[in-house]
C-alpha cells in the first residue's frame, strides 16, 4: 500500500469511524515518506556512474591494450562479479547479489566474443557460445531468482539468432537446452513472467527454425502448440495460462491474416505442407493437449484449438477466406461462453474485444467492394457501436449475477438459463 | 535450487566460476593454436574504407575472393543464399590465394590448396557473393591504418586450423610501393 493512497484516504476511514484517529496514525508510522527510499538509491546511482566511467575508458582504449592486460582485465571483471555477488548473497542482500551474480554470467559471454576479437578468430559452429547458454541454465538451478531464470532464455534466443543469422545453422542444442533446461526449472518453480518469456523465447527460435529451413511456415505451429500443450500439463493454472499466451496468440494472428488475405490463392499456397506430415504431427500435438487437459480437469480451454484448424487447404478464394471468418466467430464465442460461465472479468473483455475483430474483419471483407465508402464506414460505425452496448450490457448482467450467487443470496435464480444463449 | 550458500554450493558455484575462467582461456589458447599449427595463407582485398574508422574499432574488408564466377559452383543443387559453403583455394608460398572452386560438401585439399569455409550472400546471374567471416578486422592502436586517409588494398595473412577455426594473423599493404 502506497502512503499517499493512506494519506488520501485515511481521513475518510476515521470520519466513518473504521478506525480511530490513532489507529490512522499507527498506520501511517508504518509506512514512512517515500524519500527516505529514494536517498538510499543514491549510493547506487554513484557506483553506477564510477562503473561507467571506468568502462568507457577501457572501451576507449581497448585496441591499444597490450593482449595479456585485456585477457586480464575480462577475467578479473568477471572474477569480481561472481564474488561480489556471493559477498552480498551472505550478507543477505538478494537483490544485490543476484545482479551481481548475472552481471558475471553476461561478462562471461562479453568475454568469450572479446577474447575471439582479440585473436581475430572465427569459428565455424556453435561451441564458442552453447557454453554460455550451458553456464546460464546451470546458474538459474543455483539460485532461486527469476532474474537469473531469466537471463538464460533470453541468452539462448539471442545465440540462436547469431547462429542462424551468421553462421547459418540453427543449433538444436540450444533450443533443447531452453526447453529442457530453463523449462524444468519453471516447472518445478512455476511463475507467469518466465513462463511468457519463456514461451516467446521458444516461439522465436522456431520461427527461426521456420526461416532457416525454408519450410512452410505453418509448421510453426507444431514447436509452438507443443509449448502450449507443456502448458496444459502444468498443475499451476495462472503460470500455464502464461505459457500458453504468446501460442495462442500467434495462432490467432495466423487466423486473422488467412481472413484477410487467404482468398489469393497465391498466399494459402505458401502455407500447405504435406498434409499427411502436417496433419499428423498437429494431431500427435493435439493428442497431447487433451491428455494434458483432462488430467487437470481443463477440458473447457479445447476450443483453443480452433484456431489451429488446416483451413489453409481449402482451396483459396471466398470459400476459405469465409471459413476462417466462421472459425474466428466460433473461437470468440467459446471464449466468451467460457468467461461466463467462470464470470471472470478479463476473459469477459478479452472475448468481448475477439468478437469485435472478428466483426470488423468480416465487414471489411465482405461489404468493401459492395458499398458506397461513406455509408460504408457510417454502417460499419453504427454496427460496432451497437455491438459494444449490446456486449456491454451482457457483461454486465453477468458479472452482477456471479457476484450475486458468489454472495450466496438464495433470490434472484433465474440467471442461469441464459448461458445457453450465449455466443 | 538452494539459496543460503551451503558449502556444497558455493563448491558448485566455484566449479563453474572455474570452468569460465579455463574456458575463456581456452578460446585464447585456440587463437595461439590456431597460428603454431594451421596452414597459411593470403587473401588480397579492394581498397577498403577508413572512414567507419572514426567511430568504430575495426574496418570492413572486401576480399577478391569473396566474388566466384558460377561456373566454379561444384554441388548437387544450384548455389542458395546463405548456404554454407567450402571454397577450395589454391596457393603457393609467397602469393595471393585464388579461388578454385566452391564445394557445397567437405573436402580434402591436396598440396598446394587450402580450404576456407564460408558462406554464400548472394547469387547472380554469373557469379557468387561470398562471405567468410574474416571481413571484420579490428584494427590494432598502432596500425599504420590508423594514420592513412585513403584505403589502400590489403594482404591479408589468414591462418586455418585443421580442426576448423581461422582468423586473421596480419594485415599488411599489398603493395608496399604504392602506399604513400
Amino acid at each position: 500500500m502506497s502512503r499517499k493512497f493512506l494519506e488520501t484516504d485515511s481521513p475518510a476511514w476515521v470520519a466513518e469511524g473504521l478506525i480511530t484517529e490513532a489507529q490512522r496514525e499507527r498506520l501511517l508510522a508504518r509506512y514512512p515518506p517515500d524519500a527516505v527510499q529514494a536517498v538510499g538509491l543514491l549510493p547506487l546511482l554513484g557506483s553506477i556512474l564510477v562503473g561507467l566511467s571506468a568502462l568507457s575508458v577501457v572501451a576507449a582504449n581497448w585496441q591499444s591494450l597490450p593482449t595479456p592486460l585485456r585477457l586480464g582485465l575480462l577475467l578479473g571483471s568477471l572474477l569480481a562479479a561472481y564474488a561480489g555477488g556471493e559477498y552480498f548473497l551472505r550478507r543477505g542482500n538478494r537483490r544485490v547479489g543476484h545482479g551481481l551474480i548475472g552481471l558475471g554470467l553476461v561478462l562471461f559471454g562479453a568475454s568469450i566474443i572479446l577474447t575471439s576479437q582479440l585473436y581475430q578468430l572465427v569459428g565455424y559452429d556453435i561451441s564458442g557460445l552453447l557454453a554460455w547458454v550451458v553456464v546460464g541454465v546451470m546458474l538459474s538451478y543455483l539460485y532461486t531468482s527469476q532474474s537469473l531464470v531469466l537471463l538464460p532464455i533470453l541468452i539462448g534466443a539471442a545465440v540462436q539468432t547469431y547462429c542462424t543469422q551468421a553462421l547459418g545453422i540453427f543449433s538444436y542444442t540450444i533450443m533443447a537446452l531452453v526447453a529442457l533446461g530453463s523449462g524444468y526449472r519453471w516447472w518445478r518453480r512455476p511463475d507467469t513472467l518466465v513462463a511468457s518469456v519463456l514461451a516467446v523465447g521458444l516461439l522465436w527460435q522456431a520461427a527461426l527454425w521456420v526461416a532457416l529451413s525454408h519450410s512452410k511456415i505453418t509448421w510453426f505451429f507444431i514447436p509452438a502448440m507443443l509449448v502450449y500443450a507443456a502448458g496444459d500439463w502444468h498443475r499451476d493454472r495462472p503460470a500455464a495460462r502464461a505459457l500458453q499466451g504468446p501460442p495462442l496468440v500467434a495462432a490467432y494472428l495466423f487466423a486473422l491474416g488467412l481472413a484477410l488475405f487467404g482468398e489469393t490463392d497465391q498466399y494459402a499456397g505458401l502455407l500447405r505442407p504435406p498434409v499427411l506430415a502436417y496433419l499428423g504431427a498437429l494431431a500427435a500435438v493435439f493428442a497431447l493437449s487433451v491428455a494434458g487437459k483432462r488430467q487437470q480437469g481443463r477440458l473447457a480451454s479445447l476450443p483453443d484449438w480452433l484456431l489451429l484448424l488446416p483451413g489453409f487447404y481449402l482451396p483459396g478464394g471466398l470459400p476459405l477466406a469465409i471459413a476462417t471468418l466462421v472459425v474466428l466467430y466460433a473461437h470468440a464465442g467459446s471464449v466468451l461462453a467460457r468467461a461466463h460461465r467462470s464470470g471472470e472479468a478479463e476473459q469477459l473483455t478479452l472475448g468481448t474485444v475477439l468478437f469485435v475483430i472478428a466483426t470488423m474483419v468480416a465487414y471489411f471483407k465482405l461489404t468493401w467492394a459492395f458499398l458506397d465508402k461513406s455509408l460504408f464506414f457510417l454502417i460499419g460505425g453504427v454496427l460496432l457501436l451497437s455491438l459494444s452496448w449490446y456486449l456491454r450490457r451482457r457483461n454486465a448482467q453477468r458479472l452482477a449475477a456471479g457476484v450475486a450467487t458468489t454472495v450466496g443470496a438464495s433470490p434472484a435464480p433465474p440467471s442461469t438459463s441464459e448461458n445457453g444463449s450465449a455466443h | 535450487m538452494r539459496t543460503r550458500s551451503t558449502p556444497s554450493h558455493r563448491l558448485l558455484l566455484r566449479l563453474l566460476v572455474a570452468a569460465q575462467v579455463l574456458y575463456v582461456l581456452g578460446v585464447a589458447g585456440a587463437g595461439y593454436a590456431t597460428t603454431a599449427y594451421g596452414q597459411h595463407i593470403a587473401l588480397a582485398t579492394t581498397p577498403v574504407d577508413l572512414h567507419g574508422l572514426q567511430y568504430e574499432s575495426f574496418v570492413r574488408l572486401h576480399y577478391t575472393a569473396a566474388e566466384a564466377p558460377l561456373t566454379a559452383w561444384r554441388g548437387p543443387s544450384p548455389p542458395q543464399r546463405r548456404q554454407a559453403v567450402y571454397v577450395l583455394l589454391t596457393t603457393a608460398p609467397d602469393s595471393l590465394a585464388s579461388v578454385a572452386g566452391v564445394y557445397a560438401q567437405e573436402l580434402k585439399p591436396a598440396a598446394g590448396q587450402a580450404v576456407l569455409r564460408g558462406w554464400v550472400t548472394d547469387v547472380y546471374a554469373h557469379t557468387l557473393g561470398l562471405r567468410y567471416n574474416l571481413e571484420r578486422y579490428y584494427v590494432p592502436g598502432d596500425s599504420p591504418l590508423r594514420l592513412g586517409k585513403t584505403g589502400p588494398p590489403l594482404r591479408v595473412q589468414v591462418s586455418i586450423a585443421p580442426w576448423g577455426q581461422a582468423r586473421i594473423e596480419s594485415v599488411r599493404l599489398l603493395r608496399p610501393t604504392a602506399a604513400r
